[in-house]
């Protein structure tokens, strides 16, 4: 199939996205930021078979968020309209033993509901995303998309990003 | 519902028929040859003067030779009825009678033309380097979702028409029964619920068609196998990449927001249009129960429909189609793409658009109604070939006010021109079998 999906925003100036809030997560959004988190995952699958999503995923999803949420190394922003998450964007505090400048932002996870691309909503999240690493030290930020998700490599590359590492894997 | 298989099987009588005449169509000559003397004039040294003035011209093809009036019937035999992928060589029979179809019923030269294609692109490339000889492609059969690709790629790179009918002739002759039904039980398009049972070729494309023509987006369901499109379903980044057209159905219909199954889908909805597979279990009575009052259901797969006819009758639908033609309100293509041929080539037209299907559509709903329609007789039958001229004269009306048109005419003109071409295939027909050039089929 030649067909390429858009990229995840459409516009490329920065701009609040109509009755949709950024802010950082609450105890209350875990579930709801969970559920995305898998999504990225199962979309992750999409482009590779190495990245078959695990029985209880959902489960492990939910710790792992709710270990994002009150720890100082670790950024979790959500989306929301009104009640409803529509957004999750996941980020930790990592160090460059060898590299400098070596405090780096590394976004782990990002994940917006279909409905709300094209609007310039991953852009928002992205900016707001790389203002908290700033003020949390990172002079370096750095996001992982799977090899193959043409998508998520136009989305960083279109806002200055450029790809630093290549992961090589095989099952033996 | 099946029959037993006897001599007057359908099934028995095409293989014993196929053999007999070892083909359906051929190329038959429209020119005297009165000595061979004339071969200087429709072959060397004579042709080069026409190669020369339509090289130097090219749009002259579509006068001096008989490309305005020639299509190919082409498909990759990967969908072939419901057979599935039993390749192009399967797909010949299928082909050669669909070609038949557009000759006796639109007066369209058309070649049945399987090929051999290793992929998408492939297909694209070898349909585009065939343009130069046709003024127009059906595809055929194709699966989907490629068959979406290569129909958008080709009108698009294309300077003749492309018409896939499993999508948009299908799609075009529900939207003509829809209209006849939705004027017999009281309902306008606009505000009417429509359920899509089915996201194959022919429901993604009703569903485009019906938009166009003016129902709201969010009164649309549609559904595949695993349940209602809605932009939260686990599988929708799945859709997002590898098909993007239920994909955006997915985005942009349901506006209640539905999940779930069948069911859930019908509950209060007005329309089922069911492309789902072979029945007749896929529907059930207590599943059109859930429809509103005098329910319209449509139930396309064949031989065997999504649910028996009279069950859905029974479970309260007030008008129910079918694509078979031993029950009332006949779904059938063949009411559709001879004309829509027929109009397109006789303004040479660039491309089909869906405004030219929707009016298609409306004529051949017109058709009907000047006939005279009732809940068992919503589309005109295809014994009444006044239809195709018809339908035909507003195609070409339509691809002129599109700005498709090549060769502008009055709808006058046209209809005149469409009724000349078709009567004179029907003569030649006739012609030929009372001549015995075509003889009877053996007993």
């Amino acid at each position: 199939m030649s067909h390429r999906t858009k990229p995840l925003t459409s516009r490329s100036g920065p701009g609040a996205v109509p009755g949709v809030k950024i802010r950082p997560a609450t105890e209350g959004d875990a579930s709801s930021a969970a559920d995305l988190i898998v999504r990225t995952k199962r979309l992750n699958n999409e482009f590779d078979p190495m990245f078959a999503v695990v029985e209880g995923a959902r489960a492990r999803a939910e710790r792992y968020v709710v270990a994002s949420l009150d720890a100082d190394d670790r950024l979790l922003l959500v989306a929301s309209e009104g009640p409803k998450v529509v957004g999750v964007l996941r980020a930790e505090m990592r160090e460059r033993m060898f590299y400098e400048p070596s405090p780096e932002g590394f976004i782990t996870d990002f994940y917006i509901l279909p409905e709300h691309r094209r609007r310039a909503l991953g852009h928002d999240m992205l900016e707001r995303a790389t203002r908290d690493l700033k003020k949390m030290g990172a002079r370096v930020i750095v996001a992982e998309v799977p090899t193959q998700n043409e998508i998520g490599y136009k989305f960083y590359t279109k806002r200055g990003f450029r790809s630093l590492v290549q992961h090589f894997g095989k099952q033996p | 519902m099946p029959k037993s298989r006897t001599k007057d099987d359908p099934s028995v009588k095409a293989l014993a028929y196929s053999r007999f005449y070892g083909g359906k169509v051929g190329i038959s000559p429209k020119v005297p040859v009165r000595s061979l003397q004339d071969f200087s004039i429709w072959y060397t040294p004579g042709v080069a003067a026409v190669s020369r003035a339509i090289a130097a011209d090219p749009d002259l093809s579509f006068e001096y030779t008989g490309r305005w009036n020639t299509i190919a019937v082409i498909s990759d035999g990967t969908r072939v009825l419901g057979l599935g992928d039993i390749g192009p060589e399967g797909a010949l029979p299928v082909m050669e009678g669909k070609a038949l179809i557009y000759n006796y019923l639109g007066g369209v030269n058309a070649y049945p033309l399987p090929i051999r294609a290793k992929d998408e692109d492939h297909l694209i490339s070898v349909v585009r380097a065939l343009e130069p000889s046709l003024g127009g492609v059906n595809l055929e059969d194709i699966e989907s979702p490629i068959c979406f690709e290569v129909l958008d790629t080709l009108t698009r790179e294309m300077e003749i028409p492309v018409w896939h009918d499993d999508q948009q002739g299908t799609a075009g002759v529900v939207l003509a029964g829809l209209f006849n039904a939705l004027e017999l039980t009281g309902r306008r398009l606009r505000g009417t619920k429509i359920v899509l049972f089915g996201a194959g070729a022919a429901n993604v494309a009703a569903a485009r068609l019906l938009v166009k023509a003016g129902a709201d987006p969010k009164d649309l369901v549609v559904l595949d196998s695993k349940g209602i499109l809605q932009p939260e379903r686990d599988d929708i980044d799945s859709l997002s990449l590898r098909n993007k057209w239920k994909y955006d159905l997915a985005l942009s219909t349901n506006g209640e927001r539905r999940s779930g199954g069948l069911k859930e889908a019908l509950r209060d909805a007005d329309v089922l249009v069911a492309a789902a597979g072979v029945g007749p279990n896929l529907v059930k009575k207590e599943e059109v129960r859930e429809m509103s009052k005098d329910s319209i259901v449509f139930l396309l797969a064949n031989p065997v429909p999504e649910m028996l006819p009279e069950d859905a009758l029974a479970a309260g639908a007030a008008v129910v189609a079918t694509g078979r033609s031993d029950y009332p309100n006949q779904v059938n293509n063949s009411l559709l793409f001879p004309a829509i041929f027929r109009g397109a080539l006789d303004v040479r037209a660039r491309r089909i658009t869906d405004t030219m299907v929707i009016s298609a559509a409306k004529e051949l709903a017109s058709f009907a109604k000047r006939k005279g329609i009732s809940r068992r007789r919503i589309l005109p039958s295809m014994v009444d070939w006044q239809v195709y001229p018809s339908v035909a004269a507003t195609v070409g009306e339509a691809a002129v006010r599109e700005g498709e048109a090549r060769k502008k005419s009055s709808k006058d003109e046209l209809l005149k021109t469409a009724t000349e071409v078709i009567e004179h295939s029907r003569k030649t027909m006739d012609t030929l079998r009372k001549s015995g050039v075509i003889i009877e089929p053996p007993d």
